[in-house]
């Protein structure tokens, strides 16, 4: 791979870390030191404008996924392009606005130059976007000749060509079958916007005039914040607002250095699948990340991740904004979206040619969807470095598996009563259940954690626009992973075609119908996305016999389940459409789970009387906990752990006296009789040297996944490789210790190190 | 004929007496939860005593009682409401407990809105097992889909009675679009538990968007029999205490209501107080003939800032209550945290002096109340600056600490090598900013500038800081209402209101538009005020409507409210429709952001009931006590640095006699409980209403001091 350039033509764009010379000339650098008493205000004024640049966006676009799911965000950032603050929307949208910035500064300021009313926009996966759909508007701030700073944000439009309306084409063999890909053009000059290539881009477009609509919403949020800024510039002087905003910076980074001073050196690996390249295709694809922390820095990489392989893969701009977006949210979560400082302090090392850095010209137009695992992927990975903090408010960021950790489109399309065509998406998979944390419950149906405004639309809002009629949409209860702490329940709508004969349907998905993700810390897994039509059914007599048929009551059909990349498949009149999105998995041992929660859970319906006896081991007497033969059955399953496959060494036990650090699922690294060892935090039974796979000493065994999460179907239906849930337990008190989901033929996975000597 | 306004807040019940002559008394008495109405009675027995005449007397001469009151908005917050059953479609029970999985963060401040892992939801105000579902189902167009199961229905009321509900929600489907299943259901549960108190989603907001109708319900039905209790409970005492007048009740939409109507709706009356604030800034805005008015209302722990466009309050259609999020027409208020209690402090992280948003509250309070608080906060501030006099709070009740507030700013400004002086004056150029912020927001983003508004001030800290963000604002000049009746501004405005009712439906029109159609929109709609009105004792010629269209662009979101002239709607009249659309659409959001490409479109209308009550014109209060005016040092912020200068103080009664009834900064102008902070370059006026003028000096005069201390840090 080393012919590969990183100048965002066939490599990812790598800027260098300090401007060329030639760039370096343009930039206002001159900062003042701050004003302790001043600088509130200016931090404020600062945010202030980045929040109306962003009310301007929704108050003047014509999109509901920008309106309501809040599908854009604006960003501020320094004169060489680096962050200082990001909106409160859709956290990894901007975050590939940096690379485009300094391509920008890089690469255009001779041709056709950067000036004051200048705007570009750019959709270049390579450069600065996260794929072609979601567009990136900057605009330079000028003072006293010099760029400043820059405003910008990114934005996700309807429709910009190519062979699939919308844009997401799960078959496309590379990039040229998709909407088209726009380096960073000067949109507007002088800040006028400029008609041809305004009409360049729309033209493009099958609903042109929305795709004009929500431009100009972006150049009128820049408009205001460039002149906002320019406001602040003529009050307070360019080296003052300068100054804050490096303080901005500086203050982020020093919260993030706090925090990862608690963490050792170490190194967190979490993995998942994606699975169905394209139609046909039975095989898994591993997605990895790798997470080092070393001299007070963090660095990801995506290590072990397999090569790209089509509309699945995502850029190196992409996987980046994605990560900075979680780190944003679980450890930079009170630093007012501020998360420039942090980056300074992390690396990030994808090789090129992977699904998660895909070369030129890879088709990308699902990046978004892999984009989204990543994520849920790097919350795992520093979750597990979390367990290793001393910081114990820092490890109740500890998170297990989030629900929907890649969004399930399901597009229906068809004609209306009218005969007008019509097409949409439903939205409901963001109301996904969050993963349990280390001390509580995951909330049911809430959301992913690093998208905190996002919203599902309303039944009527969907049924008003589209013939469609939700019959029902409902939390389902043990969707949610069990554990010590339960993972929060996803839910199910039930869709049929109304005032039409029929609709057809469009999936495009990555992942989590076969497999679900790996929760932490022997929590069970959460359930898997589906696609499910019930065909020829009895519904329409249900309804004209005067009942509501809930879920369960439609009889006399057929189930058929779509694939995660199906085309044009109809539904009839008769045939009712269930969509299932993916709950979040819990953490720590269920059998430690008080049965007072899980009572509590059963009456509330999140979880059923027969999940609480079989994952819990809780036994229900009527309305009520039956204390004697909970903890009967209880001691029976833990001693049933017993008879697992036992380490080839029996380790011995001593308590941890000298350095010891707690991590993991309770585990302690320290000094035993000088030795250094892993032993359980409960029982001290040595596990293995500390410089070995824990694993290694703990109980092991396999189970079908289904067994996990009785709403996770046989994984055969997609697959050829057998996966199953490895369940690991500690052979001193068989505490379920920590679990991974992997194809049986893998070897066990050595996923948490601490590289510091203890 | 007298009237008397009676405002219960959370600390305070403010009551303000209007006699015929246009004479005010007001005054103050502690709030008195849960039994609020023992309160009441308190504080009207205390303002007859200012009147020399007893509490029978008085209200044997009172024609109204009109009364804003925070008993459904505490009931609330400290989840002291009924036991609530719902009844809605079947397969959609699950609609309000899950939020539009966005209730974890709704109304969660924007820092800590990241902060996913201490995100939860509301605590339940409909347990989930009370919710029960039933066989109807109507579709977008209010077709019926599934009959209703009418035996189901009586069932589930009987089950849910049987369970012990205090309240039943109604909540299907459509119902904005068809309410026929809704109304049926609520006569089935009038008839079956005829104790219950009830109430339908049609009723409660009439918008589409099923969760925020179904939660404005659960709202109503939680709070329903405490304020129906309470209110009966205060139209008893106040009957047998002599009142023959009517009681009328405060809204957040501005206006009052009849009290059947607020004890139906208590959700109508959530957030009422700080409205009738603004109702009162309107009044005074009619009488000074100022019709875009800022009003902005300082206490202890916030600053609240509404406008008054027109010469009528500006409102929402969204409000997040308790992080439940409906759709009602209210007086839009917004809020920070920024108060005379709030807590200045060095943030550990960033080594910046901020303000806020802790506040000290009452109690502690600040550090120089002596009642154990230890943090310093702005009204430390003020008294270290020397705006406040230590011997003359609340009268001299309090005698203030200042030694142990200088102590607490200077611990502050250690870190920052910043005296306690220096720290004094940089948290005030804070506050100003961060006023100023909110101000511009609400303005800026309704394409409104903020220097075409006058600014009211009132609430008891508004003088002290009117000047700072009057300054921030560029905005030149502004108003501190009437003397003493700036700290029972509320009770004033609830005194001074009409009745007033909104009534709306949802529409679904494009251009061109069909005039009989809106026509008859506005007929149905105009008839049911009317009735409404005449209802409540209110005659034809007292009444009037105000027709209003909220109009987008088919391919757009965002809605533009056009009002529509009375009288019939012509074709021309629709035609008009569409360019005063295009107009107000340009004007809010910007020159060219409108895309007129494909017509425009008619989603909902609304007709606003007002009925004019025969309330005199108010004129200001006599306050009595010292006219001498005094002077002593205090601290202003100067080019160099803060300035000790001799300051006037200035009593409100004896500016009319110093300098011909205008007083030259700086002065301190004081009244039993308000102080208005005059610096350097300004000056204040007393207008013959007894209202204060305040004309700022543009330049702004703090920028010296904090170059200063940046020099020296």
């Amino acid at each position: 791979m080393s012919e590969i350039r990183f100048d965002g033509r066939v490599g990812p764009y790598v800027p260098p870390v300090e401007p060329p010379p030639a760039v370096a000339e343009l930039l206002h650098t001159d900062a003042a030191p701050t004003d302790p008493a001043r600088f509130d205000i200016l931090r404020h004024a600062l945010w202030n404008l980045n929040i109306e640049h962003g009310n301007t966006i929704i108050r003047t676009s014509g999109s509901p996924v920008v309106v309501y799911a809040h599908d854009f965000n604006p960003v501020v950032l320094d004169e060489w392009g680096n962050y200082v603050y990001f909106g409160p929307w859709l956290q990894y949208l901007v975050a590939a606005s940096s690379p485009a910035v300094k391509w920008i500064l890089e690469n255009r300021h001779d041709s056709p130059g950067i000036e004051p009313g200048s705007m570009f926009m750019t959709n270049d996966p390579w450069i600065g976007a996260t794929h072609q759909s979601d567009l990136t508007v900057l605009a330079p701030v000028f003072w006293e000749g010099k760029i400043f700073s820059w405003v910008g944000s990114s934005l996700h439009h309807q429709d910009l060509g190519g062979t699939a309306p919308g844009g997401f084409n799960p078959v496309a063999e590379d990039v040229y079958w998709e909407s088209g890909v726009i380096p960073p053009v000067r949109i507007v000059e002088n800040g006028v916007i400029r008609k041809d290539l305004e009409e360049e881009y729309t033209r493009r477009s099958r609903m042109p005039d929305l795709v004009a609509v929500d431009l100009r919403a972006q150049i009128a949020g820049c408009r205001v914040a460039v002149a906002r800024m320019t406001e602040l510039l003529e009050r307070y002087g360019g080296a003052t607002l300068k100054g804050a905003m490096r303080k901005v910076q500086d203050d982020s980074e020093q919260a993030f250095a706090k925090r990862i001073e608690t963490v050792p050196d170490g190194e967190w690996r979490s993995e998942a699948y994606l699975e169905m390249a394209a139609p046909g295709d039975r095989k898994l694809h591993r997605n990895t990340i790798v997470l080092r922390k070393k001299d007070g820095k963090l660095t990801f990489s995506n290590e072990g991740t397999d090569p790209q392989l089509g509309a699945l893969s995502c850029t190196l701009a992409g996987w980046t904004g994605g990560l900075a977006a979680m780190i944003n949210s679980q450890l930079m979560f009170d630093q007012l979206f501020a998360v420039g400082g942090a980056l300074r302090r992390i690396e990030f090392k994808a090789e090129p040619g992977t699904l998660s850095s895909a070369l030129h010209p890879s088709a990308l137009s699902l990046a978004v969807l892999t984009i989204d695992q990543c994520i849920a992927l790097a919350a795992s990975a520093i979750s597990k470095m979390l367990s290793c903090s001393s910081d114990p408010e820092l490890r109740e960021e500890i998170q297990s598996s989030m629900g929907s950790a890649t969004f399930p489109i399901a597009a229906i399309a068809g004609a209306d009563a009218s005969g007008n065509p019509f097409a949409t998406l439903l939205m409901e998979p963001v109301a996904t259940g969050m993963a349990a944390w280390s001390w509580r419950d995951g909330l049911d149906m809430s959301g992913w954690p690093w998208d905190p405004q996002v919203t599902m639309p309303n039944v009527e809002e969907t049924e008003a626009f589209y013939p469609l009629l939700q019959l029902w949409r409902r939390i389902v209860p043990d969707t949610g992973g069990a554990g010590r702490w339960r993972g929060g329940n996803s839910g199910e709508a039930a869709v049929i075609p109304y005032g039409v004969d029929g609709v057809q349907h469009h999936t495009a998905s990555a992942a989590h119908h076969a497999v679900p993700m790996t929760p932490l810390f022997g929590g069970l897994p959460g359930s898997i996305n589906r696609f499910l039509l019930e065909r020829g059914t009895d519904v329409r007599k249900q309804l004209e016999a005067g009942h509501m048929p809930g879920p369960g009551e439609v009889r006399d059909g057929e189930q058929e389940e779509l694939d995660p990349k199906a085309f044009g498949v109809p539904q009839g009149a008769d045939d009712v459409f269930l969509l299932q999105w993916a709950g979040a998995g819990g953490l720590g041992d269920a059998l430690d789970r008080e049965p007072e929660r899980v009572l509590a859970d059963v009456r509330t319906g999140m979880v059923t009387a027969e999940a609480a006896e079989r994952l819990y081991a809780v036994v229900l007497a009527g309305d009520d906990v039956d204390a004697e033969a909970t903890e009967r059955l209880r001691t029976e399953r833990r001693a049933a752990r017993g008879d697992w496959q036992r380490p080839d060494k029996a380790g011995g036990k001593g308590e941890v006296r000298d350095g010891a650090l707690t991590f993991g699922p309770g585990l302690v690294h320290g000094r035993v009789d000088g030795k250094r060892v892993t032993c359980c935090s409960e029982c001290h039974t040595e596990l293995a040297p500390a410089d070995e796979n824990w694993k290694a000493g703990a109980c092991r065994h396999e189970i079908p996944i289904p067994e996990a999460n009785a709403h996770v179907a046989d994984p055969a239906r997609f697959l050829d490789d057998e996966v199953v849930v490895r369940q690991f337990a500690c052979p001193g008190c068989l505490r379920l210790m920590d679990s991974e989901i992997v194809r049986k033929a893998d070897p066990v996975q050595w996923d948490m190190r601490i590289l510091e000597e203890i | 004929m007298a009237y008397l306004g009676v405002d219960i807040g959370g600390t305070f019940t403010d009551i303000v007496h209007l006699a015929d002559d246009g004479s005010v008394v007001s005054t103050k008495v502690s709030s008195t939860p849960p039994r609020f109405e023992e309160g009441f009675i308190a504080g009207v027995e205390k303002v007859a005593g200012l009147r020399d005449v007893s509490a029978e007397e008085l209200l044997r001469g009172c024609e109204l009682v009109l009364h804003g009151t925070t008993v459904a908005t505490n009931a609330l917050v400290q989840l002291r409401g009924a036991k609530v059953g719902m009844i809605t479609t079947r397969g959609h029970a699950d609609t309000l407990p899950v939020m539009r999985a966005a209730g974890r963060a709704k109304g969660v401040p924007l820092d800590r809105m990241l902060h996913a892992s201490r995100h939860d939801r509301p605590t339940a105000i409909v347990d989930r097992a009370r919710i029960v579902e039933v066989d109807e189902r109507m579709d977008a167009s209010g077709g019926v889909v599934v009959a209703l199961d009418e035996a189901g229905v009586e069932q589930a009321v009987r089950d849910l009675v049987a369970e012990g509900v205090d309240a039943i929600a109604v909540c299907y489907l459509w119902s904005v679009v068809n309410d026929d299943h809704e109304r049926r259901t609520e006569a089935i549960i009038r008839r079956v538990a005829p104790d219950v108190f009830v109430t339908t989603s049609a009723d409660a907001s009439a918008r589409t968007g099923e969760y925020e109708r179904f939660a404005a319900a659960a709202i109503n039905a939680f709070l329903g029999p405490e304020t129906h209790g309470y209110l009966d409970r205060l139209r008893r005492g106040l009957a047998d205490r002599g009142l023959q007048g009517e009681l009328l009740v405060m809204q957040a939409a501005g206006g009052v209501a009849e009290i059947e109507r607020a004890a139906g709706q208590p959700v109508l009356t959530i957030g009422s107080g700080p409205a009738a604030g603004v109702s009162a800034s309107a009044v005074l805005g009619a009488q000074r003939g100022e019709a875009d008015v800022l009003a902005t209302d300082m206490g202890g722990t916030s600053f609240d800032v509404a406008l008054l466009a027109d010469g009528r309050p500006v409102r929402t259609q969204t409000t997040i209550e308790h992080q439940y999020e409906f759709h009602q027409a209210r007086t839009d208020i917004r809020s920070i945290g920024s108060g005379g209690g709030s807590v200045i402090w060095r943030d550990p992280d960033s080594g910046a002096l901020r303000v806020g948003p802790e506040s000290a509250g009452a109690h502690p309070g600040p550090i120089c109340y002596r009642r154990g608080g230890t943090k310093p906060t702005l009204t430390d501030a003020n008294l270290v600056l020397g705006y406040l006099d230590p011997n003359a709070f609340l009268g001299g009740e309090l005698v203030l600490d200042r030694e142990g507030a200088e102590a607490g700013l200077a611990a502050v400004g250690e870190e920052l090598g910043m005296s306690a002086v220096e720290v004094a004056i940089a948290a005030r150029e804070i506050v100003s900013s961060q006023m100023a912020d909110l101000i511009r927001q609400m303005t800026v983003e309704r394409g409104m500038d903020p220097e075409d508004f006058v600014i009211y001030a009132y609430g008891g800290a508004g003088g002290l800081h009117v000047d700072g963000y009057v300054r921030e604002l560029g905005a030149g000049s502004a108003v501190v209402p009437h003397g003493t009746l700036s700290t029972t501004w509320s009770a004033y405005g609830c005194a001074t209101s009409d009745v007033m009712h909104v009534h709306e439906r949802s529409l679904q029109l494009s251009s061109p538009f069909d005039a009989a159609t809106v026509q008859a929109a506005f007929d149905d709609l105009e008839r049911v005020a009317t009735e409404q009105l005449g209802q409540g004792g209110i005659g034809a010629e007292q009444q009037s409507l105000e027709r209003i269209l909220e109009m987008k662009y088919p391919l757009q979101i965002h809605r533009v409210e056009v009002p529509v002239p009375s009288g019939p709607v012509t074709a021309e009249v629709a035609l008009e429709l569409e360019k005063r659309f295009a107009a107000s659409y340009e004007a809010l959001y910007g020159k060219g952001s409108a895309f007129e490409g494909a017509g425009s479109e008619i989603v909902a209308c609304r007709v606003t009931g007002r009925g004019r009550l025969p309330q005199p014109q108010a004129r200001g209060e006599e306050i009595g006590g010292t006219l001498e005016v005094t002077e002593r040092d205090a601290i202003w912020p100067g080019e160099d640095g803060p300035r000790t200068l001799s300051t006037r103080v200035v009593p409100i009664d004896a500016i009319g006699a110093v300098d011909g009834g205008t007083v030259e900064g700086p002065a301190i102008i004081t009244g039993p409980t308000t102080t208005v902070v005059v610096p350097d370059g300004s000056r204040v006026r007393l207008d013959d209403q007894g209202n204060l003028e305040l004309r700022v000096d543009p330049t702004p005069v703090g920028a010296g001091a904090t170059t200063a201390t940046a020099a020296s840090a």
